[in-house]
């Protein structure tokens, strides 16, 4: 009984434990049905409190949001046509037209059960891939850990941006944020200026406090986005009948192999993974033509897909320490902050923690079919609770949340600081998950290229002498450089009309 | 779009200019054999001149892919002044007047900032988050608040 599976079991369900998921479940489902409130929103905000509570009770807390966020998204589009995460945009399409037919409670409950599906597929080959992939990188030296970190960090600058130079400048900006402060291998102080709270650095608790709820403070105290329609219809036969649940089980596996596939891709994120289930679905569908005219295959290969995602982006998060998406950054910030540091060396020192990790996202799956299932009318209501209310209170958790970091108002102006910056970003264009990235991942992508160069004697072809780092580099620029020369190439080679 | 970029390219080459100058300022404190406390900067510092000029020329030569209009709404520029004024002026309060005073006003001030005019909403909606915030993050979690002066 020492087998660190069943000790990490014993410890998730501890009541405060539990007590932690269904409390995550619970915000989640509000946070994601909540057009304008983002999961990251709820996750940066549940941040604080994690500094106060053990390491697993956090994971078990932020795993519950994770899991139910993706649920509540789409509550909110089968209802009112809004989805409430971008993940759930695909399910607004029949979920939608099958709540204007009167089948909201049957597409709610596909829905949710969908999204379980999806959560335990992903799960499973979580826990299955993982300590593979962290077997092999246990390998990995410093030259192959600096060309992964730098991998990860080009395909989220580049994939699905408008402009792959703003991404990489967004990412290069937060790396330069991410220099001050005392100097990792030498803790020589840089760019402080001769102040005490910036040699601490800049924590990245208040910079992603910043960078994703401010912004939305922004748009919520212009009105902007207030306007949420109503839906009044009574919510009635959430449990679907087991023969027509049979028969999306396959609609529900290719959405969840999708799901986990797009999610293990770092950058890609799930509006992408739901959109390809969606469509693959549709395609291997026998009533493909009723898509998006209130077909329940569309709302189950979608859902499956938006809950798969996150057990998918959480592989190269535990096992390489590379974000999949702005959520499992999040989550690698919160891990950061307990001082577990994610990646192939979690996996041999710390298998009770990692083995918690894969129960407590369990326990968030079954929390949140239960919660989300049981209580599914009052959610409808709360749906109707309008921003002018939510805006003020989220303001003061935000500001309590990063004064209580060091009892200090600087990490709160430094908050305030960073939403600034998020806003201009988001107005001209530039995308803020590279920075957060970059926020997270920048002191040990400057760790790694240092002490590749030490130990190579400052001889920069260390990079390319090891067969998987020169992989993982040339990839990189591939990544990059792909986007900006094929339409040249494609333009080139294009026979005219 | 186009003129934007231009801009931007030059606050980015003009910032990557200012970081140059920081760094080359660093102190000289190094290990023998170890690269040191300036070559990452400088490498940061290299990699945004390089984008930013690459921003630049693409704007200048090349037609732009981006398909978004992006531009800066008047209104939403104007409250986010309000929002960081009142907020500073809550920050800077706070050590005097304390979190239980000064925070139901704070709120109020947002709600009515943004259209609520719904008096009885405001008053239970304001009292009722400062208590609640106060008790999880004072009592629960052990974050202690500013007290105030006045108290």
């Amino acid at each position: 009984m020492n087998d660190p599976l069943f000790t990490a079991l014993f410890e998730i369900l501890r009541f405060e434990n539990l007590l932690a998921s269904f409390a995550g479940v619970t915000f989640g489902l509000f946070i994601g049905m909540m057009p304008g409130l983002t999961v990251s929103l709820g996750m940066v905000l549940l941040l604080p409190l994690t500094y106060k509570i053990s390491a697993i009770t956090s994971v078990c807390l932020l795993l519950g949001l994770y899991a139910s966020g993706m649920t509540g998204g789409s509550f909110s589009a089968v209802l009112i046509n809004i989805p409430g995460t971008p993940s759930a945009s695909a399910t607004a399409l029949d979920g939608h037209a099958m709540a204007q037919q009167g089948r909201a409670g049957e597409a709610l409950g596909i829905a949710v059960i969908a999204s379980f599906f999806g959560g335990v597929f992903g799960l499973i080959c979580l826990w299955v891939a993982s300590p593979i992939i962290a077997r092999v990188a246990l390998n990995f030296g410093a030259p192959e850990l600096f060309a992964i970190v730098l991998l990860g960090l080009t395909l989220i600058c580049s994939f699905g941006q408008e402009s792959n130079i703003k991404g990489l400048l967004s990412g290069i900006v937060g790396l330069i944020i991410m220099t001050v402060g005392l100097d990792p291998m030498m803790g020589t102080p840089r760019f402080t200026f001769d102040t005490v709270e910036l040699q601490a650095g800049i924590s990245f608790l208040p910079a992603m406090i910043g960078l994703f709820a401010i912004p939305q403070i922004i748009r919520g105290l212009s009105g902007k986005s207030s306007v949420i329609p109503q839906y009044d219809e009574k919510v009635t036969g959430v449990l679907p009948r087991l023969r027509n649940l049979v028969k999306l089980v396959k609609s529900m596996f290719i959405g969840s192999a999708i799901g986990t596939g797009v999610g293990a891709i770092p950058g890609t994120g799930g509006p992408i993974g739901v959109f390809l289930a969606y469509d693959y679905a549709r395609k291997a569908s026998k009533s493909g033509n009723r898509f998006g005219k209130g077909e329940p295959e569309g709302v189950a290969a979608p859902e499956a897909a938006n809950n798969a995602v996150a057990g998918g982006a959480l592989i190269p998060m535990l096992t390489l320490g590379i974000p999949g998406d702005p959520i499992t950054a999040i989550l690698l910030g919160a891990l950061l902050i307990h001082g577990l540091i994610p990646g192939p060396l979690l996996f041999s020192q710390n298998a009770h923690f990692v083995y918690a990790v894969f129960w407590a996202y369990l326990v968030a799956n079954i929390m949140n079919i239960t919660v989300s299932l049981s209580t599914i009318k009052l959610w409808v209501r709360v749906l109707k609770v309008p921003e002018r209310i939510l805006i003020p209170i989220i303001v003061v958790v935000c500001i309590v949340g990063t004064y209580g970091l060091r009892n200090t108002f600087f990490d709160t102006a430094i908050m305030l600081a960073f939403g600034i910056l998020a806003y201009f970003m988001n107005k001209y264009g530039f995308p803020i998950v590279p920075m957060l990235l970059a926020i997270v991942l920048g002191p040990s992508l400057e760790s790694h290229l240092r002490m590749s160069l030490i130990l190579a004697d400052g001889d920069w072809t260390v990079f390319f002498r090891q067969p998987i780092s020169l992989a993982f580099i040339l990839l990189a620029v591939v990544t990059f450089f792909g986007p900006l020369i094929l339409p040249a190439i494609r333009s080139r080679f294009k026979k005219p009309c | 779009m186009k003129r934007v970029n231009i801009l931007i390219a030059f606050v980015l080459l003009v910032f990557a200019g200012y970081y140059a100058w920081l760094t080359a300022a660093l102190p000289d404190r190094n290990l023998p054999n170890t690269m040191g406390i300036d070559f990452f900067p400088w490498v940061l510092c290299a990699a945004l001149t390089g984008l930013s000029l690459l921003l630049l020329i693409k704007s200048l030569f090349f037609k732009t892919s981006e398909t978004c209009m992006y531009r800066v709404e008047w209104i939403e520029i104007k409250e986010m002044l309000i929002f960081l004024v009142l907020t500073v002026a809550y920050l800077q309060a706070l050590d005097y007047l304390g979190f239980i005073i000064l925070t139901p006003v704070y709120i109020a001030t947002l709600m009515i900032g943004s259209g609520s005019r719904r008096w009885k909403e405001i008053a239970l909606i304001s009292l009722l988050t400062t208590v609640g915030i106060y008790f999880f993050f004072d009592k629960v979690f052990q974050v202690i608040l500013p007290g105030g002066k006045l108290l």
